[in-house]
């Protein structure tokens, strides 16, 4: 009896979940049309009078430039409130994805060439031909092409760019000063980094050269594509095996293992190591400004020049940028087209660069942008982008870069030599690139 | 309480009410964590059959192919081998350290409230803050503990880096942050162990390490069962401590990363949720079978009165 | 005289003891304290090192103050701190009772289904419960905050080891005396439990003080953010200001501390009084 009861409710149990977890998928997935009108009197309890828009946004150094922007959108037009939500990179991620999921996108949010792909190629994202056709202020032609392709898919524009950056090299003149080394310039080839680096690194282990940490973007992917080699062809098949891209990782790591640099593997560490002192150069992106500006330390220390060039005259800088995107599902489109409209327009970039928020990606912009900050050179930017190569990027690129991570690091240890682990790299990288 | 056997003969009308109070205590619960967490467990089963689009879209049934992948996953495996390895270390340890703290803290001792307070204090923490600061004592470059070490002449170690020593540098924060739970949960248990059990084994002429063992530890066995259990539970789903201290471009990523973290990474980063559920249906089968051989074994220890 | 020697040094050993190990305990805070006076240069500068900052500055939590509205978030967090206390300690103490005391068909079925949930990792429950919450339209609320602790799978198991170790004999004469068992819950074993109540009270608010991800994800907007969220928010995408960070933990925490001091005598109490009944 006893048994046959537990057995009983163990079935109805599972049935009963069975059926609720059924019912609650067709739920969910009815939703995301459905959601939208539901969502409107929640959000705009009904009125109409005033509309408000949540923008969704990563990086808090940004956020009270943009505010300001905001403000000023505000006040040309009455009637719309814009919202700045900040999140950091890998929680926004996480909460876009459940907004997605769910059917609840904020109305404006940032896209990233990373994740176009997943959210272009599922529609999530609003198709924005026909209102940038029909705009009197988004001229397309004068952003960049290449940052205008990232997120165009399949003939559709789905976000407009909003800035770009670039990887400079951020060198300590006080150590330079001390040293008796001269500071770089675009006459700057490797070898001159490699005595550079020499020449400013401490027998003691208090001071390194320079900083060569783990990290493609703000690091050796600059060095691999200075040499003409390649992280990804046009064929989408890897090029970490490409005897060029091995020969630029051997000088990379090669900083590590002759102890001109610490090891580091850490994402938050590296920007450490420049404003405590520890090493005399490194490679940042300009997105780091605000931060680099408003620390003391580097302030009166630093300066940034342009990469330096390979040894037969190879220049690279990576190259990304941001785009501004809207929910496919807003309930505002028209307003949150507005929004995007202005930040993409002449005025709105004019002001983004102004403020020193980030690089406007319009052009002409970018020299107000360079007037914004006198701590640094900050020209250099500018001038890298003539020899800007765009950041590679596939549908799958957070998995392989991290594939590739996880086969390189043995590198940086001396567990084994850069060519073995460059050719294990790109195994794991095409492995993945097949299943795309 | 009213022990009879549900046998063959016709419920009384005392064992019907007893039923029927039964299920009324337990509704909200039961009906809270079927909707909040079953259905969801269900559905992520229901998930490690396919091959997941992105966004809930897409998803194409794939039978047991997640499954298969994940047996020739080595980085899986390793990653079993991590979570028990780091389970393995926390919990025996934290629970004796914690023991010896309880005890003393359940004396008349000079200052204990301060001492429990300050005990309990890592709990308080919220984690992305608690790692940040251990990440600075470890930091190699920088960080109070190399600094300890250079001045003892010891040499540098990268705690955070060097694959065999960063499961254990996390043990140590494991520990650290759980001392203070099981110290709150054993506190509670001790003040339900009568005062005259003591006077009478004093009597009897037992010493401090007598009463500990046969009292203290016997009385103190159903709380230090649900300390066990849970902590278990707990310490198999690290993930905070290892997420914020490791990158993925660590070295010891191998070596550290656990089952949780993996689980992670695939559903919520590399958007293969199908993959990360059979990840999780994984842990979830090795927690339920050490749960089970715990609430098995619980006769042979556990004194309930 | 002897004895009272051994009796000094063994205390001397005892406080020894517990005192390197609450410095231990300790160290962190300390450390996150002195760093959230300091400038961003002393706060990693290794040579010399820096322990104590060299004036204490107020700035970086007056600019912590200034950018985020503590007020709203020490609200936020405080209400869901309360309801899920309340929700989960309420249901749980029943639920509990029922499972460790009485005997009805399924009993053992549901309580492998409470520990079976404990058992899976939470990350698997946010998206799903997020998708509920949306639709019913209540995202950015305090509901919203309190849902996946409406009731506690863990709060259960817990009482339900603290109504097993009660004797017998209570339940037997209260019957005896013609009591319901719905008056033996709430007048004879409740109050046995307290210091299980209190332990798990605390337990759920700092359950709840700790949860990053669910408030982060269901409650985007600033406003309805909470003090975990909100610090996740401060740490920002790139650059770090380790000071104003730490700033922020100070101010996150300091009311932790405060309600658990409060509570704390609550739960010395409980030990003079439950533990003398028995």
């Amino acid at each position: 009896m006893k048994k046959r009861l537990t057995f009983l409710s163990v079935i109805s149990v599972l049935v009963l979940l069975f059926l609720a977890a059924c019912g609650n998928d067709s739920e969910s997935t009815s939703e995301n049309g459905g959601e939208s009108d539901g969502g409107t009197d929640e959000t705009q309890s009904g009125s109409g009078e005033e509309v408000e828009l949540r923008f969704s946004i990563w990086d808090s150094n940004q956020e009270s430039g943009l505010r300001q922007i905001a403000n000023e959108f505000e006040e040309q037009n009455p009637g719309i409130k814009i919202n700045i939500e900040v999140n950091g990179w890998g929680d926004y991620w996480t909460a876009l994805e459940a907004g997605a999921t769910g059917g609840s996108l904020p109305d404006v949010f940032w896209m990233h060439s990373n994740e176009i792909y997943r959210y272009a190629s599922n529609e999530m994202l609003l198709d924005l031909n026909d209102r940038i056709q029909s705009s009197d202020v988004v001229e397309m032609d004068k952003f960049p092409e290449g940052l205008k392709s990232i997120y165009n898919f399949e003939g559709t524009q789905y976000a407009i760019p909003k800035d770009y950056d670039t990887i400079g090299l951020w060198y300590n003149k006080t150590m330079f000063d001390e040293a008796n080394v001269s500071y770089p310039d675009d006459t700057w080839t490797w070898d001159d980094l490699y005595d550079a680096a020499k020449q400013l690194t401490k027998d003691d282990g208090s001071q390194y050269g320079i900083l060569t940490p783990l990290h493609n973007q703000e690091g050796y992917y600059n060095f691999v594509y200075q040499n003409g080699g390649t992280i990804i062809t046009d064929d989408k098949v890897s090029g970490y095996d490409d005897p060029k891209t091995i020969e630029a990782l051997e000088f990379y790591v090669n900083f590590v293992l002759e102890g001109l640099s610490p090891q580091e593997f850490g994402d938050g560490e590296r920007v450490t190591h420049l404003q405590n002192g520890l090493v005399a150069m490194g490679f940042f992106g300009s997105w780091n400004l605000t931060g680099f500006t408003e620390n003391e330390y580097m302030a009166e220390n630093f300066d940034v020049a342009v990469l330096p060039a390979s040894n037969d005259g190879g220049r690279a800088s990576i190259f990304n940028g941001l785009g501004n995107a809207i929910a496919h599902n807003t309930d505002h489109p028209d307003e949150a087209w507005k929004w995007v409209e202005y930040l993409s327009s002449e005025e709105g970039q004019t002001r983004q660069a102004e403020l020193g928020v980030a690089i406007s990606a319009y052009e002409g912009a970018a020299d107000a942008w360079v007037n914004s900050n006198d701590t640094y050179d900050i020209g250099v930017f500018i001038d890298m982008v003539d020899y800007a190569q765009i950041r590679p990027y596939s549908n799958t690129t957070a998995v392989w870069e991290d594939r590739a991570y996880e086969r390189l690091n043995g590198a940086f240890t001396n567990d084994k030599t850069v060519e073995e682990a460059a050719k294990d790299a790109a195994a794991v990288m095409n492995e993945s690139l097949s299943q795309e | 309480m009213f022990n009879y056997s549900i046998s063959k003969r016709k419920p009384t009308k005392r064992q019907v009410n007893e039923w029927f109070w039964g299920w009324f205590f337990i509704a909200p619960t039961i009906v809270g964590l079927i909707i909040l967490n079953l259905i969801p467990i269900i559905q992520t089963m229901y998930l490690s059959f396919f091959r997941t689009g992105a966004f809930g879209r897409g998803n194409v049934f794939i039978g047991f192919d997640n499954y298969v992948r994940l047996f020739n996953d080595a980085q899986v495996w390793r990653a079993t081998a991590n979570t028990l390895l780091y389970t393995g270390l926390v919990i025996p340890i934290s629970i004796s350290i914690s023991l010896v703290i309880a005890v003393l803290l359940n004396e008349k001792i000079f200052a204990r409230t301060t001492y429990r307070t300050i005990y309990f204090i890592p709990m308080i923490a919220a984690p992305a803050a608690v790692t940040m600061v251990w990440k600075w004592l470890y930091n190699r470059e920088f960080g109070l503990l190399n600094y300890l070490m250079d001045w003892l002449g010891l040499g540098r170690v990268d705690w955070i880096n060097n694959p065999n020593v960063a499961l254990i540098s996390i043990v140590i924060i494991g520990i650290w942050s759980i001392i203070g739970y099981n110290v709150v949960l054993m506190l509670a248990g001790l003040q339900e162990i009568p005062k005259d059990y003591y006077e009478a084994s004093v009597i009897d002429g037992a010493g401090p390490v007598s009463k500990f063992f046969h009292i203290t530890i016997p009385l103190l066995s159903p709380t230090l069962f649900f300390i066990t259990v849970t902590t278990i539970i707990q310490s198999m789903q690290v993930f905070d401590f290892i997420y914020m201290m490791i990158d993925v471009a660590s070295p010891a990523y191998d070596n550290t990363v656990s089952l949780v973290y993996l689980f992670y990474n695939n559903s919520f980063k590399y958007g293969e949720r199908g993959y990360g559920s059979a990840i999780v249906m994984l842990l979830l089968a090795i927690i339920m079978i050490i749960t089970v051989l715990q609430m098995k074994a619980q006769k042979k220890w556990v004194n309930y009165r | 005289m002897n004895s009272t020697r051994k009796k000094l040094y063994k205390s001397i050993a005892i406080h020894t003891f517990l005192i390197i190990g609450a410095f231990i305990m300790v160290f962190p805070f300390i450390w996150m304290v002195l760093t959230a006076f300091k400038t961003v240069t002393e706060s990693t500068s290794m040579n010399p090192f820096v322990f104590f900052p060299s004036e204490w500055r107020w700035e970086n939590f007056a600019t912590v103050l200034e950018q985020n509205n503590f007020i709203r978030l020490y609200y936020n967090t405080l209400a869901m701190m309360f309801w899920r206390v309340v929700c989960g300690v309420m249901f749980s103490a029943m639920a509990a009772f029922a499972f460790a005391r009485l005997t009805f068909p399924g009993r053992d079925f549901f309580f492998g289904l409470v520990l079976f949930q404990m058992m899976v990792p939470v990350q698997i429950f946010i998206i799903p419960q997020y998708l509920m919450v949306d639709a019913l339209g209540m995202r950015n609320t305090i509901f919203a905050l309190v849902f996946p602790g409406l009731v506690s799978a863990f709060g259960t198991f817990l009482l339900r080891q603290f109504f097993m170790q009660l004797p017998k004999e209570l339940e037997e004469a209260a019957i005896l005396d013609g009591a319901n068992i719905g008056q033996i819950f709430l007048h004879i074993m409740l109050p046995l439990v307290r210091s299980g109540l209190i332990a798990l009270g605390i337990f759920t608010a700092l359950f709840a003080f700790k949860d990053l991800m669910w408030p982060l994800i269901i409650n985007s907007e600033p406003n309805s953010a909470v003090l975990a969220s909100a610090l996740a928010r401060i740490q920002g995408a790139y650059s770090i200001h380790y000071p104003q960070l730490m700033a922020a933990a100070v101010l996150a925490i300091w009311p932790m501390l405060a309600v658990y001091l409060v509570f704390q005598r609550k739960f010395i109490e409980g030990i003079s009084t439950s533990g003398g009944k028995l």
